[in-house]
């Protein structure tokens, strides 16, 4: 027989410690939603099948995230209805993307929306019609219940995921709160970003976050910590590698709050996708690449697949770096990056032995996220099976490398990091998860590099001209749902102003 | 020879301090503040081993055979002190005192180890040798013991098992100096025999530690245990002394036979009385049957809906002949329907309307309880009242939680309700109170059923009236996204108690 050391050793210091050998449950589990082929196809210049139908509408658009979604939404809630919606893959969404199994939705990537507030107009709107808005009350069911976060750190859990430990620490935290409600009466950094974004607060975009805050004095090692879990968490990126202007725009345009203020549904932002689905999922045509775009004498040509859809106005609402890969003519796009992530979904058949669950667990130092447990929005009061979203953005290192390790690192891989990451503080994760799934995304999020935010290509493109508009949430540098949104609606208002 | 004398060493440094960390995080564990209870205890152990140490100096003769005798002592006295101190948690008075005596002992017992050892070794060794040699070791070892407890033992042994464990490796360290100093022992077998009965204790120990932890568990309740049942949901346990039988869920007293009636009565007539012609009832919780057998004393009901999580709550008080009499078979009543489910989901999905509706939950003592007294549950509830209905909530003790109380009053209000909070004393449980709430105004009712023994009409005002001490505090509403009322119910109960 054949014994490693390392089993070896496991197994000696198990018998010698009296443990009873535990079998690990078998895990089942593969990568899902896998979509980089389709783009690959995209960037390597494939031959696509030449065009075997000629179809005509107003309005196209690409990409079915929840820009194009909101600005589907707003052209139907308009009483227009002469369009069509092109989604590449077989589910629409994009980061709002959810699945379901028998124990409950889950989300696959975006889980939450925090309680937008008065300048977010088009949002506000949106949730009265959903009802999560209703007499200038928010539904409590769809607030993030209690306890919302807990952060792991020295051993055990907190409440909250601001370090509450050391006083010179706790004195920086104050600082930079200080600074933030500074910007926060400045009104420059608003949600969406395009209202308050002026000429002001532009050197702000000259340097990194962390070079910001170790110049205002703040160096403090879990204050950093802190900055960066909300950097990468936001941005998928490290504070050294996100602008100043979005470090202080994550902060300053909301109000400071502990969760308590947060919207969510147990298929995260899936719930919105699902309910606009529902109202506009007849314009919506999925497994339908758009692989050109060409510019004829009035309006476009999208095509996909052995389809031409002859149109006036293309909405382009899929991730912008993919345009210059589709329309004819347009030039690189060098300026904007986009942050690799990984997402996994957890089926636990039991829950580890630790008491009081909560919505968001972190752990100080891990490579990753944590997780969001999909059950937490349950309203049950004895819950035995859940899912857990587990969140990683590789942020560390060049995107590039960190694209090739998300290719190259097979399922069984990541699927021992994940696990590995748990044990840290679940020893008896393994017992309880009976299945795992991955999804890869090559460029899951924008991300707000130094200089991003004021970049002339970026602002040229998001003010609305001509008749191919663009309108990804990573035209405000950062891809958050308020923004998606907001561009999507924007978007479709311009067409609507012209029709 | 050396190398077994130094791991000898460093063996029982780890184990002294791993009894020392036991009785340390135990003390923290049962009594809470954890700065003060380990700063104490190290103190405590550090002066009693000073003790050891100035004892040793009267040890004249035969160290070897005394050297043996304190580490056998020390590992039956170490090995048992957690199960020891848990069983005296949960049985006797006084348990700090037992626990500093405890780790005086062991200090001493620790501070006799290495002074009897370096003179043992003096003999072989010259004296700048042993002292670097013996300290080495025992440091060492208590930098594998300190290391050790958190990452291996508290996680995956526990604080019982861990100190047996511990208590076996000294003695093994005893007997095993029996084989080391033959030359200087004249009674080896008497102490290998006690060795060999210490190891074998202790080994019962650790095979039966969950046995003593449940032991400890039982021995919280004061009279003689009935009934015990883990079920899916709680820990059920029946108590009875004499003729009082007394219903625990997960430790929380739920009734007491002998006054239950002033709970029942006063949790169902106050309310029920005044709905003109009521016909359907609604139980949340209750399983127990107790407040359906006060609704069935209205002969014009025609349904009683129950809905309780556990279904072996609702088994147990439909069958067992001594609960059966005490609720008067009420949940085998044909009018009388119970259903086993999740009370918040039940209450979202079902379309039926009720004229009175009961909700008699364990109190908020967590998140998920919690949940069952939230604005959000009380509209679900709300609901399902017919339009001359009312609700009824078990609101808990006035005057040991006042906080709590008026947060569920303040919930039911913010629900959009019209509340009505009254309160009585049930000895068992002190001051208790309730809330009846309801979309149109409440009055007394003018007449109650006939046979009860503790309400009558001249009596309901008085209910109504809240003394200086119990009377409105302001509080917020409890909600699903801020559940004010655990943080409340926890501060409000740790004021009163240990």
């Amino acid at each position: 027989m054949n014994v490693s050391r390392r089993r070896f050793a496991q197994v000696g210091s198990a018998a010698l410690i009296g443990l009873s050998v535990k079998a690990d449950r078998p895990i089942a589990g593969s990568f899902v939603n896998d979509s980089f082929q389709l783009g690959h196809q995209l960037r390597d210049r494939a031959a696509y099948p030449p065009v075997q139908h000629v179809e005509k509408f107003p309005v196209v658009i690409v990409g079915g995230g929840m820009a194009g979604l909101s600005a589907a939404w707003r052209l139907n809630r308009r009483g227009f209805k002469d369009f069509v919606l092109l989604e590449m893959d077989r589910q629409a969404g994009g980061n709002s993307r959810w699945g379901e199994n028998a124990i409950t939705k889950y989300p696959w990537a975006a889980h939450y929306v925090p309680v937008p507030g008065p300048g977010a107009t088009y949002v506000r709107e949106l949730f009265e019609e959903l009802g999560v808005l209703k007499n200038g009350q928010w539904e409590e069911r769809y607030l993030c219940f209690a306890p919302q976060e807990r952060l792991f750190l020295f051993g055990r859990w907190q409440e909250g995921l601001e370090p509450a430990v050391g006083l010179s620490a706790r004195d920086q935290f104050r600082k930079l709160d200080d600074l933030m409600a500074g910007f926060r009466e400045g009104r420059q950094f608003t949600i969406p970003m395009e209202r308050g974004l002026g000429p002001g607060a532009a050197d702000l975009d000259r340097v990194s976050f962390s070079e910001w805050l170790r110049a205002h004095g703040l160096d403090s090692r879990l204050l950093h910590w802190y900055v960066n879990y909300c950097c990468r968490d936001d941005y998928g990126a490290l504070a050294s590698q996100t602008s100043a202007w979005a470090g202080v725009h994550y902060f300053a345009s909301r109000e400071h709050d502990d969760g308590r203020g947060t919207l969510t549904w147990p298929e995260g932002n899936g719930w919105i996708a699902r309910q606009l689905l529902q109202r506009v999922g007849a314009f919506v045509r999925t497994d339908r690449m758009a692989h050109r775009i060409l510019r004829r004498r009035r309006g476009y040509s999208v095509f996909a697949g052995t389809t031409e859809y002859q149109c006036e106005f293309v909405i382009f609402a899929a991730p912008t770096f993919l345009a210059p890969h589709l329309v004819e003519g347009m030039g690189p796009l060098p300026s904007f990056e986009y942050s690799p992530w990984l997402t996994a979904n957890l089926t636990l058949e039991r829950l580890p032995a630790s008491a009081d669950f909560t919505w968001d667990n972190v752990v100080m130092d891990s490579p990753a996220l944590g997780y969001v447990d999909a059950m937490h929005q349950s309203v049950r009061t004895h819950i035995g099976r859940t899912v857990w979203t587990f969140y990683w953005a590789l942020a560390e290192g060049s995107t590039a490398q960190n694209r090739q390790l998300l290719l190259s690192r097979d399922w069984q891989g990541w699927k021992d990091a994940i696990l590995h990451d748990l044990e840290r503080v679940h020893p008896d994760i393994r017992t309880c998860v009976s299945r795992l799934d991955i999804m890869r995304m090559g460029h899951a999020m924008a991300r707000p590099t130094v200089g991003a935010m004021y970049d002339p290509t970026r602002r040229r493109l998001a003010t609305l001209q001509g008749r191919l508009l663009f309108a990804n949430s990573d035209l405000s540098g950062f891809s958050i749902f308020e923004e998606a949104q907001y561009r999507g609606v924007r978007a479709a208002e311009h067409v609507l102003g012209l029709i | 020879m050396d190398i077994l004398l130094f791991i000898s060493v460093l063996l029982i440094a780890a184990c002294g301090l791993i009894y020392e960390l036991v009785a340390g995080t135990l003390a923290s564990y049962l009594l809470g503040d954890s700065v003060l209870q380990f700063s104490t205890i190290i103190g405590c152990y550090l002066f009693a081993m000073g003790i050891g140490s100035a004892m040793s100096r009267y040890i004249d003769r035969g160290l070897a055979y005394r050297f043996v005798w304190i580490e056998l002592v020390l590992g039956v006295v170490g090995g048992f002190s957690s199960a020891l101190l848990f069983l005296a948690f949960a049985y006797a008075q006084g348990f700090e005192l037992i626990l500093y005596a405890m780790v005086l002992v062991i200090g001493v017992l620790v501070g006799l180890e290495i002074p009897l050892l370096m003179r043992i070794v003096r003999k072989r060794y010259d004296f700048r040798d042993a002292v670097a040699h013996v300290l080495t070791f025992d440091y060492l070892g208590a930098l594998g013991a300190s290391l050790l407890f958190p990452i291996l033992l508290v996680p995956y042994l526990g604080l019982v098992r861990s100190a047996m464990l511990f208590g076996m490796i000294n003695v093994a360290v005893a007997l095993w100096s029996t084989f080391l100093f033959a030359g200087e022992l004249a009674a080896r077998r008497g102490l290998r025999a006690g060795c060999v009965v210490a190891l074998c204790a202790l080994g019962i120990g650790m095979a039966e530690a969950k046995r003593i932890a449940y032991a400890a568990d039982e021995n919280i309740y004061a009279d003689e245990i009935i009934l015990s049942r883990d079920t899916a949901y709680q820990h059920i346990v029946l108590t009875r002394f004499k003729n009082d039988v007394r219903l625990f869920l997960n430790s929380h007293l739920q009734f007491s036979s002998r006054d239950e009636y002033r709970y029942h009565e006063a949790l169902v007539h106050p309310g029920l009385s005044a709905v003109p012609a009521p016909r359907r009832v609604l139980v949340l919780g209750g399983g127990d049957g107790l407040a359906a057998r006060e609704v069935l004393k209205y002969p014009h009901i025609e349904s009683v809906t129950l809905v309780d999580l556990d279904p072996e709550m609702t088994r147990l008080f439909s069958t067992h002949p001594m609960l059966t009499t005490l609720n008067q078979a009420s949940l085998r009543s044909p009018r009388v329907h119970v259903t086993n489910a999740d009370a918040f989901p039940w209450i979202d999905d079902n379309q039926e309307s009720f004229d009175f509706i009961v909700i008699d939950f364990p109190d908020p003592t967590n998140y998920s309880l919690g949940k069952l007294y939230t604005t959000a549950f009380y509209r679900a509830v709300a609901r399902h009242l017919s339009a001359q209905g009312l609700i009824v909530v078990q609101s808990t003790s006035p005057m040991f939680a006042r906080d709590s109380f008026w947060c569920i009053a303040e919930t039911l209000k913010q629900a959009g309700l019209r509340t009505y909070p009254y309160h009585l004393y049930v000895p068992s449980f002190g001051e208790w109170g309730f809330v009846i709430a309801s979309a149109r105004e409440y009055n007394l009712p003018l007449t109650l059923p006939a046979g009860l023994s503790f309400l009558n009409v001249a009596g309901l005002p008085a209910l109504f009236q809240f003394p200086p001490d119990m009377t409105a505090v302001p509080m917020p509403a409890n909600r699903l996204n801020d559940q004010v009322l655990v943080r409340t119910y926890y501060r409000d109960w740790k004021d009163i108690s240990h």
